[in-house]
């Protein structure tokens, strides 16, 4: 007997509710992006695990395993894009607290 | 059995470390400790993803997340000299944690509610079906009870190394893919991205380029003049 | 083609007051002639229908089709004995009072084409009244006579008091013909149809209390239109039009429409459908308008609002007529009083003419020797209504009381008092403004009336001596089948002669021949209150139009301070506000906020798709 699918999708979805409540709470929107960052590996899990479940013969489904991956290369891309956002927002505001941007009430 | 048993307590194990961690993200207010934890989280994470004979996606884990992006991260709070944060509050602290909890919960119900959760065996039933039975309709279920979808939350199948070996190798005799130690996870998941994928593979390529250039222009200085 | 030539009687009117008003709006000359030719050619048309020279249905045209065949409104023509004698009535008082106008408005420096041009389309709305088919097509004409009738009290409308009294006439008909909208709404819904040809198999089945509520709102129309009480108030104020105006409109016709559109309804219902309670209600009107018109005309110091009481007092006594199933001789008194008080009123107009536009009896005296030929019409015209027996009007009031002793004793007794009381105060007139001494300037120098004015009143003078007698009226009388009653001595002549003998002795003492200078009964309080119409138009002034206007005053105060500016303006504003207010938290700018929001939202769709 093995681990069964649920488990996996509970982890994941534990997981994500973690990063989830880190963009909520955190302030400092370098900690926030990190919390992002694990909420798309939670995806992750669960979308290798559906992969292990819907395989036939002991071989896993490979098409979910490719879109994690596609998921993987795109969050890679999406953090350096970000990172650079947070920099060039630091040297405007010479700060990284998600609360002083409030530019947009005024 | 032993090593099953084994693989089931490391993954109990991983994953409570690795939720563990994540909570330390959320909670150190520490940036710098913020990241470490993520490492850490990303490792436990990749460990359960090599549990799951996901070879390859572990190691992308562990290289791509857990050294790349995390050093990137660990760059940028050492450059920008971020301090820790101060407390924000009650108000928005009892927010996250509610709505978090309330998502968990509900993750964890419908991953419980799945058909079939109570069977053991995992049977191969086709996405449409799938998604036809966790689709929410107003109209009532299927009269008969065996019109159900049985079996989607059960167990995870026995990986099968012969069948994945024979599928990897085209050429290969059974003999010596019932002899072929190690099970060609790579093989097979390269197969899948450079022959179905491999238009979608180029298109990502250009994204990741276009990432790159978006962030060394995002990032440059901008002269005053 | 030859059968639809009645038409005419419509399109030929309505076209020469269009032609008048706009193409002829500054040659007077030429309208009055169209006009004039116009009102000949329906006069002619008429006479050579009742002398048989055509028989035949003009087509009927559908005006507004719906649905169900059954219930669409159909413009058509009735062209029975009824109709056709009250349009030779109609036509043949018109033409003379076109004729006449041409003389009595010589020198008006008003705009004589739309006078003319008002006379024509005054002769439309008239002529489709008469003639309709159908009650919707009624209403049509109903309304387009309160217009011309609006128009032409108005003529002078420089005039305060003739636009004040306009106003007045026309919206007073507004409230009678809310009720006849009403009733007509009712005898849609009660019998399924509107055309008088199909009431009568239509009445058989109707609940009595139904009926009786149509009858009764059909008759509001009635009130309004014949000026009965309590609406009665606009007719006298009327009189501030041109005299020929107030002869043929508000003497001769157009009030008569009421009474005539009354007696349609019971030829066509069949008298059974006018309940014992409708019948009870329209007797009792006709009676109190005739009662209060004729005692309101005995004080009454302008000539013509003693005529347009008087009037008044007659049509009381038609529609008494009518609420006694007379409708008979509802329609020859209609008849022959159309020719007396058109008679009456042209005269009335030459009088006031030569006068130099005086209309205060006291203010004349004398005039017989002056302008003889006119006095001696006049007096026929008098004779006619106070009904001195060989004249017309004591055949069709003989009628009426005759219908009444039968019916009901209390209103014969009533009609006989009116006449006796009718008497009084023509012979009044007659006697202050005729005889004696000349009292004013104007009445000294009255001369003779011109041609133009006397042809009509000569012709009219022979008209209300003939009229009643069966050789003229058998033809003429807008009933089927009609034959004059002629003279037969009884009780009913006595009572008449009686109260006619009674009412000349009583105005011959108090006012002798013309030599008082003011009136001997003039001065005490219920004198002031007939001089004041007994107050019923002050208290209508007071009540209903201070009271309505205060109402609306306030109402629309209301809406336009609570309403408009205070709920709609502010408070819409403050609303806004307010939850602009509310909602700004919203729009704090932090991000996670925003967040916090969408993870919600994220929630509730999970929720939505998952559970």
């Amino acid at each position: 007997m093995t681990i069964p699918l649920a488990h996996y999708l509970i982890f994941s979805g534990i997981l994500f509710s973690i990063g989830l409540a880190g963009v909520l709470i955190r302030r400092n929107i370098l900690v926030v992006f990190m919390c992002l960052e694990m909420m798309l590996s939670a995806a992750n899990i669960s979308l290798v695990a559906f992969s292990r479940a819907q395989g036939t013969e002991g071989i896993p489904v490979y098409d979910a395993q490719v879109l994690s991956l596609f998921i993987v290369a795109i969050a890679a891309a999406e953090v350096s894009i970000g990172l650079a956002l947070i920099v060039a927002m630091f040297r405007a505001r010479r700060t990284v607290d998600s609360s002083a941007l409030n530019t947009l009430k005024d | 059995m032993f090593e099953s048993a084994i693989c089931q307590i490391i993954f109990y194990v991983f994953a409570a470390l690795a939720a563990l961690c994540a909570i330390g993200v959320v909670a150190f207010r520490n940036p710098v400790a913020s990241a470490m934890n993520m490492a850490l989280s990303f490792g436990f994470t990749a460990a359960i993803l090599f549990g799951m004979g996901a070879q390859f996606m572990g190691i992308v884990q562990l290289i791509v997340y857990a050294g790349a992006i995390l050093v990137l991260f660990l760059f940028i709070v050492m450059m920008l000299d971020v301090k820790a944060e101060e407390h924000s509050g009650l108000m928005p602290m009892v927010v996250g944690v509610v709505v978090a909890s309330v998502f968990a919960g509900i993750v964890t119900h419908v991953a419980l509610h799945l058909p079939g959760a109570g069977d053991n065996a995992c049977p191969v039933l086709t996405a449409c079906e799938n998604i036809d039975a966790l689709a929410v309709t107003d109209e009532p279920k299927a009269e008969t009870p065996a019109a159900k979808p049985t079996g989607f939350g059960g167990s995870l199948p026995q990986l099968n190394s012969t069948a994945a070996n024979l599928a990897a190798n085209p050429g290969m005799s059974p003999e010596a893919a019932a002899a072929a130690t190690g099970y060609p996870d790579v093989k097979l998941l390269g197969k899948t991205l450079f022959t179905q994928y491999n238009i979608a593979f180029v298109i990502l390529s250009f994204a990741l380029l276009s990432g790159t250039v978006g962030a060394v222009a995002l990032a440059r200085k901008i002269r005053k003049d | 083609m030859i059968q639809n030539l009645p038409w005419l009687f419509l399109v030929l009117p309505l076209l020469v007051a269009a032609i008048d008003w706009v193409v002829f709006h500054k040659c007077p000359k030429t309208a009055a002639t169209l006009s004039i030719l116009s009102a000949l050619g329906t006069f002619a048309l008429c006479v050579a229908y009742l002398s048989g020279w055509q028989t035949g249905t003009p087509d009927v045209y559908t005006w507004m089709p719906m649905a169900s065949g059954t219930l669409s409104l159909h413009l058509g023509l009735t062209m029975d004995a009824l109709a056709m004698r009250m349009m030779l009535v109609v036509t043949g008082i018109g033409l003379l009072v076109h004729i006449f106008s041409l003389g009595y408005m010589k020198g008006d420096s008003s705009n004589l084409s739309r006078y003319f041009a008002g006379l024509s389309i005054f002769m439309f709305s008239m002529s489709t009244i008469v003639l309709a088919d159908n009650l919707a097509m009624t209403f049509i004409g109903w309304e387009m006579v309160g217009f011309s009738s609006y128009l032409l009290i108005g003529h002078w409308f420089h005039k305060a008091s003739a636009a004040d009294a306009a106003k007045k006439a026309f919206i007073t008909n507004r409230v009678g013909d809310f009720g006849f909208l009403l009733g007509i709404l009712l005898t849609l819904g009660v019998f399924g149809t509107l055309t008088f040809a199909d009431m009568g198999t239509a009445v058989a089945g109707v609940t009595p209390c139904l009926l009786t509520v149509t009858v009764i709102c059909l008759f509001c129309g009635a009130i309004g239109k014949s000026a009965q009480f309590p609406l009665h108030v606009w007719l006298p104020d009327a009189m501030e039009g041109p005299t020929p105006v107030s002869a043929l409109i508000h003497a001769a016709t157009m009030v008569a429409a009421g009474v005539y559109m009354m007696v349609r309804l019971q030829i066509s219902m069949g008298t059974g459908a006018f309940t014992e309670t409708a019948c009870m209600v329209i007797a009792t009107v006709g009676a109190i308008t005739a009662v209060m018109a004729a005692i309101i005309a005995t004080q009454q110091d302008d000539i013509k609002r003693v005529l347009a009481y008087s009037t008044l007092s007659q049509l009381g006594y038609m529609v008494m007529a009518v609420g006694l199933l007379a409708g008979e001789a509802a329609m020859f008194h209609l008849y022959t009083h159309a020719w007396f008080k058109a008679l009456l009123f042209l005269g009335a107009g030459a009088v006031i003419v030569c006068c130099h536009h005086e209309q205060d009896i006291w203010k004349m005296g004398g005039l017989a020797r002056r302008m003889p030929v006119t006095v001696l019409c006049f007096l026929m015209g008098t004779f006619a209504l106070i009904a001195v027996p060989g004249f017309s009007g004591f055949f069709s009031k003989e009628a009426i009381l005759d219908a009444a002793i039968v019916n009901h004793p209390a209103f014969f007794w009533i009609g006989a008092g009116v006449a006796a009381i009718t008497t009084f105060y023509m012979t009044r007139l007659c006697l202050v403004a005729f005889f004696g001494s000349a009292r004013a300037h104007g009445a000294e120098e009255a001369r003779e009336a011109s041609p133009t004015m006397l042809l009509p009143l000569l012709l009219l003078a022979v008209m209300a001596i003939i009229s009643g007698y069966g050789f003229v009226a058998d033809y003429l009388v807008p009933a089927e089948g009609f034959s004059a009653p002629g003279f037969h001595i009884g009780f009913t002549f006595y009572v008449s002669l009686g109260a006619l003998v009674l009412g000349l002795l009583a105005a011959i003492a108090v006012y002798g021949f013309g030599k008082r200078s003011s009136d001997p009964l003039g001065n005490n309080f219920i004198a002031t209150a007939l001089r004041k119409r007994l107050y019923i138009d002050a208290l209508y002034d007071k009540v209903l139009v201070g009271g309505l206007q205060q109402c609306g005053a306030h109402i629309i105060e209301f809406i336009d301070s609570a309403l408009i500016r205070g709920l709609l303006v502010q408070g819409l504003a403050w609303l806004v506000g307010r939850v602009g207010i509310l909602l700004s938290w919203i729009q704090c700018g932090s991000l996670r906020a925003y967040s916090c929001v969408a993870g919600l939202g994220i929630l509730i769709i999970i929720v939505l798709i998952a559970l």
